[in-house]
């Protein structure tokens, strides 16, 4: 008869006792009823065992399948199309959207562009009749010699390219051309300066130009940005000889002077800001930085 | 720290106005890589309009002055439409030859001997040039021509300086050919002769 000591228990006080005295249900106190499940007895490898990946039967269990691109004798889809060399690293080349002279003309004739104050990049996506989109690999503005005889525009101009003729046309009525670089961020932020002011960005540094585009950007030849100015003196020279023109004296007209001499530095973006300062147009304010490592590298 | 719009514009106009003439550009803003840091030695003008180089000496210096010749556009030939029929892109470069002192004498004399069929009644001497579209690209191709010819013919004025071995090497190697030459001759000739019948005499 069940009991604790002298006590002797009926049905349900057995029970209660039992649970009393028996310690907690765990999982380590319990157990399924045999043949609930089945144990595995063989493949071993824990859970890369059994078949280990390889499927049933035929040549991928018997490691005897072919590569991979393999299309069991026809010609394989990667072999399909050749390789072409005069495509390689289009993905990397600069893009220059051109804009004709004879578009330029028009833009001055019209008073879209206004000649008494310099144009650049930001004055050419201002009219709205140019789109730059420097996401597809397009780093600016290529002048082309369509209209090239009858270009009369008196203009302060910077793109990113223009060939020798088209200068020459430039300079033939006193104006100033020069070719500059900006860089991706640069470009995004002059091609709609007021949504990159809304932004609240500071303004960046434009960058140096890569590797490949260096020698384009100081040669005086292309009246490069980074090129020295006396050299660009003596190629304006020469090419008024090549081109036969009388090169105009800029010095004879004192009040346009400055305007057609305004130059960026080759870190500015916008002319009159400098890089770091940040343009609330809200209230109308410019805050710059006056942390010496801040203005330090914004001047590097 | 703020600095307010309108007081920032008129300190960048009073900068620009400040700095005289062609330096104009390096008020304002100016990096470690600012264009008189990269060429600390240069004047950085781009206004200079450099002294024409002269032709002294009778030698070609390869200025031609645009005042001392006359441009003109005509129509060019062949097929091309409207375009052509409408369009003055043929052009025409004449001058005096025989007034033309921006040209040396000895070369002015040489030239006007080899283009005379090409020199006008009046002793105008033209060049034209109908290579291209565009009127601006066909002056500079007849400048071109222009320039060429003059400095050929100044090429071929200038009589090289040959030292004395070259004069007496080439001498050696003339009487060389004249020698052997005639020595060929003479075999040559013996082979005839010796194709005639003999006679008593030989």
């Amino acid at each position: 008869m069940a009991g604790v000591g002298n006590r002797v228990l009926a049905g349900t006080d057995r029970a209660l006792d039992l649970l009393r005295e028996l310690p907690r249900l765990s999982l380590s106190n319990i157990r399924s009823n045999p043949k609930a499940f089945k144990r595995n007895k063989r493949g071993r490898g824990q859970h890369g065992g059994k078949k280990h990946g390889a499927g049933n039967k035929g040549s991928g269990q018997r490691q005897n399948f072919m590569r991979l691109g393999y299309e069991t004798g026809n010609n394989p889809f990667y072999l399909r199309v050749p390789k072409e060399p005069y495509y390689k690293g289009h993905h990397i080349r600069r893009e220059y959207p051109p804009i004709s002279l004879m578009q330029l003309q028009t833009l001055i004739d019209t008073g879209r562009l206004d000649t008494s104050k310099p144009i650049d990049l930001t004055a050419l996506c201002n009219t709205k009749l140019f789109q730059l989109s420097p996401f597809e690999n397009q780093y600016g503005f290529q002048l082309t010699d369509e209209g090239l005889d009858n270009f009369k525009g008196r203009i302060n101009i910077e793109v990113q390219y223009a060939p020798e003729q088209v200068i020459a046309a430039i300079e033939k009525n006193g104006g100033v051309i020069t070719t500059a670089f900006y860089d991706a961020p640069s470009l995004i932020a002059m091609r709609d300066p007021m949504k990159f002011f809304a932004s609240g960005t500071p303004i960046p540094k434009r960058q140096m130009p890569p590797e490949n585009a260096v020698e384009y950007y100081t040669d005086p030849k292309n009246r490069g940005y980074l090129a020295d100015p006396d050299l660009v003196a003596l190629e304006r020279f020469k090419l008024a000889q090549k081109y036969g023109y009388e090169l105009p004296d800029l010095k004879k007209d004192p009040e346009l002077l400055p305007m057609m001499l305004e130059r960026k530095d080759p870190r500015q973006i916008f002319f009159g800001l400098n890089p770091g300062w940040l343009v609330n147009l809200k209230d109308k304010k410019i805050f710059e930085p006056e942390d010496e490592q801040l203005l330090e590298y914004y001047r590097s | 720290m703020a600095v307010s719009f309108s007081n920032f514009c008129c300190i960048r106009r009073l900068l620009i106005s400040s700095t005289s003439c062609s330096r104009a550009y390096l008020s304002g803003f100016k990096s470690n890589l600012s264009l008189d840091k990269l060429y600390p030695t240069s004047r950085l003008d781009i206004t200079t309009i450099p002294k024409a180089p002269e032709s002294k000496d009778g030698k070609f210096s390869g200025y031609i002055p645009m005042d001392k010749i006359q441009v003109n556009y005509v129509r060019s030939g062949g097929p091309g439409g409207q375009n052509v029929n409408c369009v003055s892109t043929k052009t025409e470069v004449r001058f005096h030859l025989a007034s033309a002192d921006w040209i040396p004498e000895p070369i002015r004399v040489k030239l006007a001997e080899r283009v005379k069929n090409q020199i006008s009644k009046e002793g105008y001497f033209i060049v034209k040039s109908e290579r291209t579209r565009s009127q601006q690209l066909n002056l500079a191709d007849t400048l071109d021509k222009l320039r060429n010819l003059i400095h050929s013919v100044a090429q071929s004025l200038v009589v090289p300086e040959v030292s004395e071995e070259t004069l007496e090497r080439q001498r050696r190697l003339r009487e060389r050919a004249a020698r052997e030459r005639l020595k060929e001759k003479r075999a040559h000739s013996m082979t005839k002769q010796g194709r005639q019948s003999p006679t008593l005499d030989s």
